[in-house]
């Protein structure tokens, strides 16, 4: 029988059968420690991730509650502010304190500021997926950018931005007001459009997310929105230690 | 014509599906796709921030319960609701950094180069360790507070230009807040790696006195 190849010498297909063997056993052995650890990794986080979502559950249905008891206070309040005049513009003071911090939802024309990591692409690790990914920093640089651009409401993906808040990052996940959230962030702010665009627009503000947009392919938009809407704060004021003097 | 009209149709149709069950699915599982990767230590951290606000808002559920059934009572009695209302006024005001407040808390010293960006960490690290009030040499920072830099380098506040060295003071839990300032790998063990020439020094403080915005946010 005429063969295709030319004959081989046993000692030629002994030299492919070792690493043959080798590299089968490496296969092997990386599938086995994966699935062992995958195994051990997922028994270890599912409860875990299981309470950390029925805290957030948790913690809606405590804003609820608040939101529920702050609109009873007010209720009582305003109908016993009615009959005296002292009451009266204690109420109105109030009132405008409660629009300065947060407390009412505002609405009105201003900008829209979308940022979304970028899912690095395979083989580029590292640094470089590092910086393709958004941070706490870029949500605290932003804030600041349009607080600077004359903002009179901010909120990150329907989170009031308020005296309080606080951006903290872990892993992939970012928390603001204490509720969790990813990415896409949508940053919603009210004021004045020229004005804010003006900011957002300089190449010396937010220049290192503008940098990370440009080379790493980092999502970073800012678009003009009329009549946007930014929701009421609904987490704790928090005031116990501070005293008015 | 079926074919081509039908065709069409079925592929619009398909395309408007298709979009809606995408952003279903983003908006709802968000932060669950992105907690389904965090590691066990991750996720254990995040769990002590969300237990720690849930408690938080517990505190303030409890408070507002009993201050809204002393409000109905005075209401009922006929005797008013004056010192709910004076109460209500004076929480607003120091949460909006409208009057001079005072309380206990923590105070950093820095001394050396530092920057608006750094300013600006620092400010969210204590108000997410539940800093109260918080101001930088006699001049308070306040909720839609921003942080720049002048031409020639030196930090501003709100535009007004703060000379260093600076001491940034926080009303709130001096525990909490100096354990959170300063525990292995904080932001301060941070900043001492990236300010090297930089001094920083964080005490306990038992009573702050820090005065209220030179303009507070009206409305």
């Amino acid at each position: 029988m005429a063969s295709l190849t030319a004959p081989r010498s046993p000692l030629g297909s002994a030299v492919l059968l070792v690493p043959a063997l080798l590299f089968g056993l490496l296969v092997t052995l990386q599938w086995r420690t994966q699935a062992d650890r995958s195994d051990v990794s997922l028994r270890r986080t599912a409860p875990l991730l299981d309470a950390a979502r029925s805290l957030q559950d948790e913690q809606n249905g405590l804003k609820t509650q608040l939101a529920d008891l702050r609109a009873q206070l007010d209720e009582i309040q305003r109908s016993a502010s009615s009959q005296n005049a002292v009451a009266r513009d204690l109420q109105v003071r109030i009132d405008e304190l409660r629009r300065a911090a947060g407390l009412t939802e505002r609405s009105g024309d201003g900008v829209v500021v979308v940022l979304d990591d970028t899912r690095p692409a395979a083989g580029v690790a590292g640094s470089d997926a590092e910086r393709a990914l958004c941070h706490s920093t870029d949500l605290t640089d932003i804030i600041n950018a349009t607080w600077r651009g004359g903002a009179v409401a901010i909120s990150v993906n329907g989170e009031r931005v308020v005296g309080s808040t606080s951006v903290y990052c872990i892993g992939s996940t970012s928390m603001v007001n204490g509720t969790l959230m990813a990415p896409p962030f949508s940053i919603v702010a009210i004021g004045s459009q020229d004005q804010l665009m003006a900011i957002l627009d300089d190449p010396a503000q937010l220049a290192d997310i503008k940098r990370r947009r440009d080379a790493h392919g980092l999502a970073f938009t800012v678009t003009r929105g009329a009549g946007l809407k930014v929701p009421a704060y609904t987490g704790a004021l928090n005031v116990r230690s501070a005293t008015a003097r | 014509m079926r074919t081509i009209s039908g065709g069409v149709s079925a592929a619009l149709v398909a395309l408007f599906l298709g979009v809606l069950v995408v952003t279903q699915v983003r908006t709802q599982d968000v932060y669950s796709r992105s907690l389904e990767l965090e590691t066990p230590a991750s996720l254990t951290t995040l769990i002590a921030n969300l237990a720690e606000r849930n408690s938080e808002l517990g505190r303030e559920i409890f408070d507002l319960r009993l201050r809204t059934e002393a409000a109905r009572a005075d209401a009922a009695s006929g005797t008013g609701t004056l010192s709910e209302a004076q109460r209500q006024l004076e929480q607003l005001e120091v949460f909006t950094g409208g009057t001079s407040v005072g309380g206990p808390g923590i105070s950093v010293r820095i001394d050396g180069p530092f920057d608006e960006k750094a300013l600006s960490d620092l400010v969210n690290e204590l108000r997410n360790a539940g800093a109260e009030a918080i101001s930088m040499n006699g001049l308070r920072i306040g909720p839609r507070s921003w942080f720049g830099l002048t031409v020639d380098g030196a930090l501003t506040i709100d535009a007004v230009a703060v000379p260093g060295p600076w001491t940034i003071s926080a009303i709130g839990s001096p525990d909490v807040l100096y354990v959170a300032m300063t525990r292995t790998g904080g932001i301060v063990g941070q900043f001492e790696l990236i300010y090297r020439g930089t001094r920083f020094v964080v005490s306990r403080e038992t009573t702050l006195e820090l005065p209220a915005l030179r303009a507070a946010p009206r409305g």
